[in-house]
């Protein structure tokens, strides 16, 4: 059945950080609208999917949530490669994680795919009193890296949503349809089923 | 025993978003343009229960069916073996030269007699150890008893004691995630639950400052608390598992271990499923990414408890190629349905049902048994041989492999 207008896209979506930045959480929070204070540690990695609408188009990402200890640093490139767009995420409470987190922006850089939409998300804004990292730090260092920045919060919802919107919106601009990781079809090849997001955690 | 929920679960609204596309408002759109006229099938109604070890769950009517029918097959399993008790003698399954992992080894050497008890152990367990008999016949079959009387009697106690308010990146870690391991299980969850969690894992990191922790070992090692109810017990068993029952290096530095079993078990299912093999390759589905998680966790956080504890009896008395051969399985029973799929997500969704609705131990065990067949583990070990200098060269391209890390002489 022919639509008018509408396109929609599917967009691999890669989240990377240090164990207990809150990967899982904001993922569960975008997909799911939910958060738990013990959120299961992940191993190998969880997948979710989430639909989101920006303007004429509708992007469903396909989201690779990894698992954050450091001796799954091996298994990483499995889950990036061909990813339209990465969440490097920290804990604003711990600079370790900050550390960690450039480590990611690094790796990703080396692999050079400069369509890659890159974000820095700054998690557990809400616990400003253990604050570690200033959102200035955060904010300078994703702008000399080129990638966007927000300090979000899985816990309160803060910037959550924006964080995934934010993506979906540079997504087009940075990507041509034909690019890996993401793909374009027109609504009567989508096989977009009944349930609009899951959750294989 | 289990009540029907009247309510449904709480829907969260909607976030209001800036631009403008409520979550409901797109779902609206999707089945209008799929032309989805009739209303929407109502969500079936959902059972609360407990399974065997107390996970708390929320089941389809069928799904709880399953698991009463499987409660009841557990019982009659128990009578089972408490008659071949009757018949062979209390704790007949204890003498050594009769576990299946002396097969193949001493076969020459076995009497008939003995030889006869070996495999109708080897049936019986394949059929599934009765919950309480499990802590007995795990410590002997595993070799947990064997390794145990090696050391000196007080060996966990002192070692408790020699790690008492020490601190290191693995108990560091180990705190991090005692909240986050089956936190919705009662006993897990509670404070002796956590704190005994936290013991057996801290010890373990202590004995082996090699491996110290990985994450996957939480929830190994609840699990194996709630079967051993000793914390000594566990302790022992995870020992055993780690340094005998799997291969080595699976939670080792960089992982090692797993990579080179990940590939094994690409080789497996080119041979055992080649069709379905080619097609998952064509949609650039690497089947890593779902069978990563299998082989960390033993299945812990993918499969119903009965049922992985069920592949648990097996790998303690046959060894590490039940992993291999459940694993396959699980492909094997979907093989048709993740033919037809056409992208990645299909195929993790397909899994995911797969996994965690495999409430019938017996319909999985049937398949892996029956139709993927059996594979000793002596050609497990040969092919991880054959593919561990990839496994190296690709680590070292990647700059992650530690010079010190004696990957080579691994044996197994």
């Amino acid at each position: 059945m022919a639509t008018t207008g509408a396109n929609h896209m599917q967009a691999k979506l890669v989240l990377l950080g240090d164990m207990g930045a809150g990967k899982s959480s904001l993922a569960l929070r975008f997909v799911k609208g939910q958060f738990f204070d013990y959120q299961e540690s992940t191993i190998g990695a969880a997948f979710l999917t989430q639909t989101l609408a920006v303007n004429e188009t509708t992007v469903k990402f396909e989201i690779w949530d990894t698992a954050g200890q450091e001796r799954y640093h091996s298994l990483a490139p499995m889950y990036y490669r061909g990813a339209a767009a990465a969440i490097i995420v920290y804990d604003i409470t711990n600079s370790d994680s900050f550390g960690r987190a450039k480590k990611w922006v690094q790796e990703l850089q080396r692999q050079g795919n400069p369509n890659l939409v890159m974000a820095l998300a700054g998690n557990k804004a809400d616990l400003s009193s253990k604050r570690k990292i200033e959102a200035e730090e955060g904010q300078s260092y994703a702008e000399e890296n080129g990638l966007f920045f927000m300090e979000t919060s899985a816990k309160t919802s803060q910037n959550v949503n924006e964080l995934f919107y934010e993506i979906a919106r540079k997504l087009p601009k940075a990507q041509p349809a034909q690019a890996s990781g993401m793909s374009l079809t027109d609504g009567s090849t989508s096989r977009l089923g009944p349930a609009k997001s899951t959750c294989c955690a | 025993m289990y009540s029907a929920l009247n309510t449904e679960p709480p829907v969260e609204p909607p976030p209001t978003t800036a631009w403008g596309v409520e979550r409901g408002e797109m779902q609206d759109r999707i089945d209008t343009k799929r032309n989805v006229r009739s209303s929407r099938p109502r969500k079936p109604t959902k059972v609360k229960m407990q399974d065997v070890y107390s996970f708390n769950l929320e089941v389809s009517r069928e799904e709880a069916s399953i698991i009463h029918q499987v409660k009841e097959r557990v019982k009659e399993q128990g009578r089972v073996w408490w008659a071949m008790e009757a018949k062979n003698g209390a704790g007949w399954y204890l003498q050594p030269e009769i576990f299946a992992q002396a097969e193949g080894y001493f076969v020459s050497s076995l009497s008939l007699v003995t030889m006869t008890s070996t495999l109708q152990l080897k049936k019986l367990i394949r059929s599934g150890i009765p919950p309480l008999l499990r802590p007995r016949v795990w410590s002997a079959v595993s070799g947990a008893n064997k390794r145990r009387s090696s050391a000196p009697e007080s060996y966990y106690s002192d070692l408790l004691a020699a790690v008492e308010g020490r601190e290191t990146p693995a108990t560091r870690q180990i705190d991090h995630d005692l909240g986050r391991t089956f936190p919705t299980h009662p006993w897990i969850d509670s404070a002796d639950g956590r704190a005994a969690l936290r013991r057996i894992l801290v010890a373990y990191s202590f004995r082996d400052s090699r491996v110290g922790y990985c994450q996957g070992m939480n929830f190994v090692a609840a699990m194996l608390l709630l079967v051993m109810k000793k914390e000594e017990d566990a302790f022992w068993m995870l020992a055993v598992l780690v340094e005998n029952v799997l291969f080595d290096d699976c939670y080792s530095e960089n992982l090692y271990g797993c990579h080179v079993e990940q590939r094994v078990f690409k080789d497996l299912l080119r041979k055992k499923l080649p069709r379905l093999a080619v097609r998952l390759e064509e949609i650039e589905f690497d089947v890593s990414l779902v069978t990563t998680e299998w082989f960390l966790c033993l299945f812990a956080k993918s499969l119903p408890s009965e049922t992985t504890m069920r592949v648990w009896d097996v790998l303690f008395n046959e060894g590490a190629s039940i992993l291999f051969i459940v694993a396959l399985a699980i492909f094997k029973m979907r093989e048709e349905e993740l033919f037809a799929a056409k992208h990645v997500g299909e195929v993790m969704k397909i899994l995911h049902d797969a996994t965690h609705g495999a409430y019938d131990p017996d319909e999985l065990l049937k398949v892996a048994f029956e139709k993927v067949g059996v594979m000793s583990l002596q050609s497990i070990v040969k092919q991880r041989k054959k593919e561990q200098p990839a496994v190296i060269a690709e680590l070292e391209r990647r700059g992650q492999l530690n010079p010190s890390d004696s990957v080579q002489s691994s044996s197994r």
